[in-house]
């Protein structure tokens, strides 16, 4: 038994002594950077307390990029949510070139986010005014990106189109484990197609539906290779995400102590609202 | 049994040492063959090329010496993730930014104060670092020097008959008959946040002056009371400029104006050459940005685009230094600049490229301006404030801005 | 009973949709093969000749085949050193959950995966130049150990519905842990591992950041970071920016193309499995 037990610890340590170094102990660093003045480069720093937290609150950019950063994420979860499950039920339909279509959706997954950001950029700057100028509109022939109040529509068009193909799937998977006996017995009773899916498809993709708003929130309030491929942040700081703030604030902008500050409350939040969502989320699958 | 899982962990840790083998394969190659390694680090995109010849025949020359260009994108960035990982190029090229200044204040750099390489480096510019710093040490040796001011059409000029305005007032009567014209005036590129500096570098230079920012800093004025001509003028700027001007990048806006769709584009002699890639046969010239009424206090603005420096850690000191010495060589600057259509920081070495012709008159009297955003923090962003200031059009609003944003990163310190 | 004609709604609708997923695609494709003289005259049409230059000078502009190799080798280093050690750790937790250090460890791994990689980004860029481990060997160390805190999560749960007899048979011959482990439960973990495997494949081979702030070797560079050199480089040349991103995209397109039913199958089986 003893052995045995060696064994176990053999297995274990070495992952936990690489995992400490390399992830638990520069998130500790970070955590004590934060309340320091350290620019990143330099040779020395001095302790501020808690200077740098009491000014990420009045700090306008700071305020700017959680609210561009929680709209965004909340209108792409709902949306890749809604897109995704209204493909996964068509491609669980009866349709022709069923494994056909199925590939083609989930394509977008296997593909780079900058890359996709870049061809993207293109085709809003390029194509999209082509098309809008010749519809004769005024607004639609103008690079959304580059419109401080549009912009972040054109990253959430951006983050649709590649973030549903995971989701279908997942929802194809859910759909695939509903028996089919249970539909044939509903038709028996002659329901509809909406109350079919409101009584018997949804209760039982419950716990699909709270991984996949759960996976594309996390996704959403992380958002940072799109943004970086299509506007880096602007016009202005309009679509400045959290995490672009933290990484240009920290290594561009010589302010690493103060984007520290910056992650650990990003951090808290982030913790703070999978435990709110999960709670939530899983109540309802009870009693549904 | 043991030998089944062990099996393959040897093969991943061999594969592994095998993969660690090739990485340091090219040092200790060079090491066997008692070469010194110089490694050179530029950010330069357009002019990785021209390096890579000039390097060339520096290796060439000096066969016991191997220098390696490093290039990456976000240059400044990277810089400073090495700079904080004690891990510094030996020689960087890099412009007179805010980013070298802190660096410098950092005393990571070699003080060239006595050294005999800054001899023929023309004094302006030597003095444009100093100042820019604000330290005795001379931390960096200027290369190649720029100008930003505004390149024009010129069949485009012949064809509407116009001259070359001097003034702030012809400059925008010159922009008012193009665009009755039916054309467009300036092709403006302000998706990309940077660009928005090519209009405001020379309207703060000439019209506040840099001796502004220290009295900033001291407290002594605000951007509010001072800045409201600047602001007005980068704003007046937009009527002459053509549609969706936010969507545009700057390299949409070097092909646009190869392409003939604008008669003026405010921008850095460095677009030069890619406006020529996009069309060869384009004629262009350049003149200073008239940014007041009295023409002799029109400066042009110009500036270090590229210094070189030396890292205080470096283990080939000699070396590097020799590099710096071999590209400061009057030849080899010239290759740099008539190829990158820059100018020199080295005394008696010219651009005599027919498109800038027009600016010769402004570097020989002197009549330099160096570039204003590089006074101020990095830290701030200024051009994503130009951005939004651009877009939102509402002075006030953007003045307060400048001002809260200046005090919040200085009470950071 | 069961309807068996098409539906023929649901088809169309699936079609139009897919279109919408296609376009950008073509897009990128046909700007490829065009020249700027083709591209003035319409973005849309499909080239003429077909413009096999912008290839050529994509390839060589960045030293596409050198990327390439960093990619692949990168991502399959990582993914077996992911299967191997990953499933071991958390076999060796999930048949300890009574036992307090592997409860506590357990916990420790999967915590992390709510902490935002801003927080060790600066941190660990000196971590691991301290380490000399700025390099191909550091950024796979880095993927494997990452990969511990969704990795365990996902294998513990799936370890947990194993039942004991298997291994305790396996004891009763005499089997040592680590042969139980290497003959019973790993070959038994082959459908999960399959999931992890392609997660581990797509998310290595695509991510930007880490290799950004990592890798100090121009010569280690992986595609999707000498997509970003290119952006500043090609300027103005958007037929041979396209081409580049084209020969970026291309090596997951093709794996893709010949294993999509494996790899859309091992994600079904992940999400219904656990």
């Amino acid at each position: 038994m003893a052995k045995r037990r060696i064994a176990f610890y053999l297995m274990t340590i070495p992952a936990l002594l690489l995992f400490f170094t390399f992830h638990t102990f520069p998130a500790l660093q970070g955590i004590f950077y934060a309340f320091t003045n350290w620019d990143g480069f330099g040779e020395s720093y001095d302790f501020v307390g808690f200077k740098n937290f009491v000014n990420l609150f009045k700090d306008e950019n700071v305020i700017n990029s959680y609210i561009f950063t929680f709209k965004y994420a909340i209108v792409v979860t709902i949306l890749i949510n809604v897109i995704s499950l209204l493909i996964a039920l068509g491609l669980n339909a009866k349709i022709k070139f069923k494994n056909f279509f199925r590939g083609v959706y989930f394509l977008p997954n296997i593909l780079s986010v900058l890359i996709v950001g870049f061809i993207f950029n293109y085709l809003f700057s390029n194509v999209l005014t082509t098309w809008g100028a010749k519809m004769g509109s005024e607004f639609l022939s103008q690079n959304i990106l580059g419109n401080a109040d549009w912009a972040w529509i054109g990253i959430v068009i951006v983050a649709v189109w590649q973030g549903i193909a995971f989701n279908t799937i997942l929802y194809l998977a859910g759909l695939q484990t509903i028996p089919k006996d249970l539909y044939e017995a509903s038709n028996l009773d002659g329901a509809g197609k909406f109350r079919e899916f409101i009584s018997i498809t949804f209760p039982l993709l419950a716990s699909f539906f709270t991984i996949n708003m759960v996976l594309a929130m996390k996704s959403g309030l992380m958002v940072f290779d799109q943004i970086v491929a299509l506007t880096g942040g602007g016009p202005g700081r309009s679509t400045q995400s959290i995490a672009l703030l933290i990484y240009t604030g920290g290594f561009q902008g010589g302010e690493f102590a103060y984007q520290s500050a910056n992650a650990v409350i990003y951090f808290i939040v982030i913790i703070v609202i999978s435990v709110l969502q999960l709670k939530f989320l899983q109540k309802r699958e009870m009693d549904m | 049994m043991m030998k089944k899982v062990i099996k393959p962990m040897l093969a991943g840790v061999l594969a592994i040492s095998l993969l660690s083998a090739c990485g340091n394969n090219g040092n200790s190659e060079g090491a066997s063959s008692g070469k010194v390694e110089v490694e050179f680090f530029q950010g330069k995109a357009e002019a990785k090329a021209t390096f890579d010849k000039l390097i060339t025949k520096f290796n060439e020359a000096n066969p016991e010496i191997k220098v390696t260009q490093v290039n990456p994108p976000d240059a400044e960035t990277v810089l400073k993730t090495r700079v904080a990982k004690k891990d510094i190029p030996d020689v960087v090229g890099m412009g007179a930014t805010d980013t070298f200044s802190t660096l410098s204040k950092s005393g990571l750099f070699e003080d060239f104060t006595n050294d005999p390489l800054i001899k023929d480096i023309q004094p302006a510019y030597l003095e444009m670092l100093t100042n820019m710093t604000g330290l005795t040490e001379m931390n960096g040796v200027p290369f190649s020097t720029n100008a930003n001011g505004v390149i024009y059409n010129k069949a485009i000029f012949k064809e509407l008959n116009l001259t070359i305005p001097k003034t702030w007032d012809e400059f925008m009567a010159v922009a008012q008959k193009v665009k009755d014209s039916g054309q467009n005036a300036f092709y403006l590129t302000l998706k990309d946040a940077w660009t928005t500096l090519s209009i405001f570098n020379p309207l703060e230079s000439n019209i506040v002056g840099l001796d502004f920012f220290a009295q900033r800093a001291a407290g002594t004025v605000t951007f509010k009371d001072t800045y409201r001509e600047v602001a007005e003028k980068q704003l007046k700027v937009l009527d002459f400029a053509q549609k969706d001007v936010f969507g545009k990048n700057y390299n949409d806006g070097n092909t646009a104006f190869a392409k003939g769709e604008s008669a003026m584009y405010l921008q850095g002699v460095w677009a030069i050459p890619e406006i020529q890639k996009a069309n060869p046969a384009i004629e262009l010239g350049v003149f200073p940005f008239p940014s007041t009424n009295d023409a002799t206090k029109n400066k042009l603005v110009s500036g270090v685009d590229t210094l070189l420096t030396v890292a205080k850690s470096s283990k080939h000191k000699e070396e590097a230094k020799k590099f710096v010495a071999f590209l400061l060589q009057p030849d080899n600057i010239k290759q740099y600049i008539s190829e990158q259509k820059a100018f020199s920081a080295v005394t008696g070495v010219t651009q005599d490229d027919a498109s800038v012709a027009d600016l010769k008159e402004s570097f020989e009297s002197g009549n330099l301006v160096d570039f204003a955003d590089h006074y101020i923090p990095a830290g701030m962003k200024v051009e994503t404030i130009f951005q939004e200031f651009l877009q939102k059009k509402d002075i006030d609003a953007y003045l307060t801005k400048f001002d809260t944003e200046w005090d919040k990163i200085s009470n950071r310190k | 009973m069961m309807r068996k004609t098409t539906n023929w709604t649901s088809t169309i609708l699936i079609a139009l949709g897919s279109l919408l997923i296609l376009f950008p695609l073509y897009m990128t494709i046909s700007i490829a093969l065009k020249n700027p003289e083709e591209m003035a005259v319409s973005i849309f049409s499909l080239p003429t000749g077909l413009h096999f230059e912008n290839f050529r000078n994509a390839i060589e502009a960045t030293n596409f085949f050198n990327a390439l190799k960093n990619s692949v080798v990168i991502t399959v280093i990582s993914v077996v050193f992911i299967l191997l050690t990953n499933s071991m750790v958390a076999y060796a937790i999930a048949r300890n959950m009574k036992d307090k250090f592997f409860k506590v460890l357990y916990f420790y791994f999967i915590s992390a995966m709510f902490i935002p990689f801003q927080i060790i980004m600066l941190p660990v860029v000196k971590v691991t130049t301290d380490l000399h481990m700025n390099n191909i060997v550091g950024l796979i160390i880095l993927y494997v150990v990452y990969g511990l805190a969704f990795n365990i999560f996902v294998y513990v749960g799936y370890i947990r519905s194993i039942p004991y007899e298997l291994e305790e048979a396996a004891t009763m011959d005499g089997a040592s842990t680590w042969g139980t482990y290497w003959k019973i439960i790993f070959p038994l973990l082959a459908p999960i591992s399959a999931t992890i495997g392609i997660l581990s494949c797509l998310s290595t081979w695509n991510d930007f950041m880490l290799p950004l702030i990592l890798l100090g070797d121009q010569n280690s560079y992986t595609l999707p970071l000498v997509q970003y050199v290119f952006q500043g480089q090609f300027g103005t040349d958007f037929n041979l920016a396209f081409a580049s991103y084209l020969l970026a995209l291309t090596p997951m397109v093709i794996v893709y193309l010949f294993a999509q039913k494996w790899i859309i199958g091992g994600i079904t089986q992940g999400a219904i499995k656990s």
